[in-house]
């Protein structure tokens, strides 16, 4: 009994873990669409690009011999949320602000052709081999009898329950209490009445693009440095689930890409614990299809009000 | 008067560029494709091709050529996807070559070599071991190395001597190459008694494994083999060790390269790896060997020779038939022996390599390896 308890657990462990970093991502998904009412395909590229800075920003600091672990994950995560917030303002003005009022099909367009861009750029400018990284955090806490299964979590895994609960909570302040925060919801709500009671509709956009960029940047230099690897295209399968992620909770919603980034991920690890793993793609879209047949705006999603 | 000067500067360059091509043509050259993964996450097999095809092309002009005629090779980027596999074979007709060594995945010559035998063109794979890929009647499809039927029971059969595990799990990519050595290595530890508590397939490009390793501890696995390539082995690897879990690992050739080191350092020690032979520590090598190094390249990497005695067949098969018609040439390869580093070698009626086998080496953290007897 205590073994199946202990698996149990073990395997929610695994699925929080990775579905915390999906949720990180679904962010970022969510509140573009939420204001602008469109998806932000090259999403999943910011996240990549999060990635390699993290591994510069280390590998950078292990030249200089710094490898006091604190100082280590604090620029590593500065430096890649400060580059990938960069790229996330550079995606909104190039592909986004100049498209804005026309047919909503043509700034998907160009994002997708702004993610290839970026794949591309990133292959020619990083080299096209996977790079790789020794692992920073290493160990864990075991628990369970000392002879037979013992459920475990590793410092990293750790790591990224805090950070994430970390990010989410300031996100949550920060929408909630802070005055640009109340713009945002206050765009979201009717971007032109926002815009003729004074607030600047423009910046508030830059600054989903902004915030989504900085919480990729950290699932980035999270996953980065849990995994180890990286190459030009790990952000299509990311953005992919967490865009997933997204729609499952309720696109538009934050705390529906929370809720669906850690259903996404938990789902996925009891899927590959129980059954296969080979079908653990298989039951999460699965999931999402049941979902999106029953409640088509998502768990925590509320139906579309025709604006007048 | 100016008109007069530009069109007889026009015919001047026109009758160069002519005589350009005629040059070109007189001096006739070998073209061989080099068909491999040169991007993408396995694309460290495609440089062991490269430098062992470049190094044979260099070292055979250097001694004068193929009767006097040079050897031309040109780099194909297959990123070891099917689709783009038939793209590059496509170009590789269009281009007019006759002479192909590649592709290296499975998943890739399958389908690029039913381009091949359509159209003409001898293929010589330095790195496909899918035992499908020779069965299937082929006149043009060659290959340089072993099957996964030898490979996969060399495995199994050291797996049930030497380490006597008591529960074994076997992993696969789900890819022709992955799961055709898994299902081989499974139905040679069954046939030896061996208990296969687990047989089952990841996904291609996935990166989180701990649910798979918790399942793999709850059972109490004690060995596990994995039928695929090193990104997906290297990053189990690290976690397996991250959690704890003690037990050996396994894999085929496609998981025998540094990189493996580089994802899963430490934890990398002591993987246990069938690969072709270690060529480059034959004494006859020896110079061959130096020569790599002259050009601070690794001649320890698995396809290197195997490359390398790809090239050196087709260019002794075009130099003893004096053409290069490729039927002619694949009923040479089927009847004849060729000094190669890899040894006399000599191909059997399916394209085969005849008596070829695997070895079992130890995976070292810094990238080495070594024999384990």
């Amino acid at each position: 009994m205590l073994e199946v308890t202990l698996y149990f657990v073990q395997q929610l462990i695994n699925g929080i873990t990775i579905g915390s970093t999906y949720a990180l991502i679904a962010i970022g998904y969510t509140m573009v669409y939420g204001i602008i009412g469109m998806i932000n395909f090259a999403h999943g590229e910011v996240y990549m690009i999060g990635t390699y800075i993290a591994f510069m920003a280390i590998t950078g600091l292990s030249m200089l011999g710094i490898e006091f672990l604190p100082i280590v994950f604090a620029v590593a995560l500065i430096s890649s949320m400060l580059v990938s917030s960069t790229f996330g303002l550079a995606i909104e003005r190039v592909a986004y602000r100049p498209l804005r009022g026309g047919n909503r099909l043509i700034p998907l367009i160009s994002a997708i052709g702004m993610s290839f861009f970026l794949q591309n750029y990133v292959r020619i400018s990083q080299g096209a081999r996977d790079i790789a990284m020794p692992s920073v955090v290493t160990g864990g806490w075991n628990f369970g009898p000392e002879h037979g299964f013992q459920a475990s979590i590793s410092y990293m895994q750790i790591i990224i329950f805090i950070a994430t609960f970390i990010s989410m909570t300031a996100l949550t302040l920060f929408i909630s209490r802070s005055r640009l925060g109340r713009a945002c919801r206050a765009t979201a709500q009717d971007l032109k009445m926002a815009g003729l009671l004074g607030i600047n509709t423009n910046n508030v956009i830059a600054a989903t693009f902004v915030i989504g960029a900085a919480l990729a940047a950290v699932a980035g230099t999270l996953l980065g440095m849990y995994y180890g690897v990286a190459n030009a295209y790990i952000g299509f399968l990311a953005g992919l689930k967490a865009f997933t992620a997204a729609v499952l909770g309720g696109i538009g919603s934050l705390p529906g890409a929370m809720l669906g980034g850690l259903i996404l991920g938990i789902s996925e690890s009891m899927t590959a614990a129980y059954f296969s793993t080979e079908y653990k793609d298989v039951v999460s879209f699965g999931l999402l299809v049941l979902i999106l047949l029953f409640k088509p705006t998502g768990i925590l999603g509320k139906p579309e009000v025709e604006k007048i | 008067m100016k008109k007069k000067v530009a069109q007889k500067v026009l015919g001047l360059s026109a009758s160069v560029l002519l005589a350009g091509s005629f040059s070109l043509a007189n001096a006739e050259t070998i073209k061989i494709a080099i068909a491999g993964p040169q991007t993408g996450d396995v694309a460290q097999y495609g440089d062991m091709q490269v430098i062992g095809a470049e190094m044979a092309v260099e070292q055979i002009n250097a001694a004068g050529g193929v009767n006097g005629d040079k050897i031309e090779a040109i780099r194909y980027d297959d990123a070891c996807e099917p689709k783009q596999a038939v793209a590059v074979a496509n170009k590789i007709v269009n281009d007019g070559i006759k002479f192909v060594v590649g592709h290296l995945c499975s998943g890739s010559t399958q389908p690029a070599s039913d381009v091949y035998e359509d159209e003409g063109i001898l293929a010589i794979s330095p790195a496909s071991t899918n035992p499908e890929i020779t069965q299937r009647g082929y006149k043009m499809i060659f290959r340089t190395i072993g099957l996964d039927s030898h490979q996969g029971p060399t495995a199994g059969r050291y797996i049930a001597d030497k380490i006597k595990p008591s529960k074994v799990a076997v992993i696969h990519d789900k890819q022709q190459y992955g799961e055709g050595i898994a299902t081989a290595v499974k139905k040679t530890l069954e046939e030896k008694g061996v208990n296969v508590a687990l047989f089952e397939g990841v996904n291609k490009g996935d990166k989180d494994f701990s649910p798979l390793i918790a399942k793999l501890q709850k059972e109490k696995v004690d060995f596990v083999y994995y039928g695929g390539y090193h990104p997906e082995l290297g990053q189990m690897l690290r976690q397996a060790a991250e959690k704890g879990f003690k037990a050996k690992f396994m894999g085929p050739e496609g998981v025998g390269n540094k990189d493996i080191s580089q994802i899963a350092g430490d934890a990398s020690e002591g993987l246990l790896v069938t690969l072709p032979p270690a060529f480059d520590q034959r004494p006859e090598n020896k110079d061959l060997v130096q020569a790599f190094k002259d050009k601070s390249e690794d001649p320890s990497g698995a396809f290197v020779m195997t490359s390398y005695a790809a090239v050196k067949v087709i260019a002794d098969a075009v130099a003893a038939t004096k053409s290069q018609d490729t039927d002619a040439i694949q009923e040479y390869l089927r009847s004849h022996t060729f000094k190669t580093p890899m040894g006399e070698i000599s191909f059997d009626d399916k394209g085969d390599l005849k008596g070829f086998d695997f070895e079992v080496y130890t995976w070292h953290a810094d990238g080495s390896k070594s024999s384990v007897n």
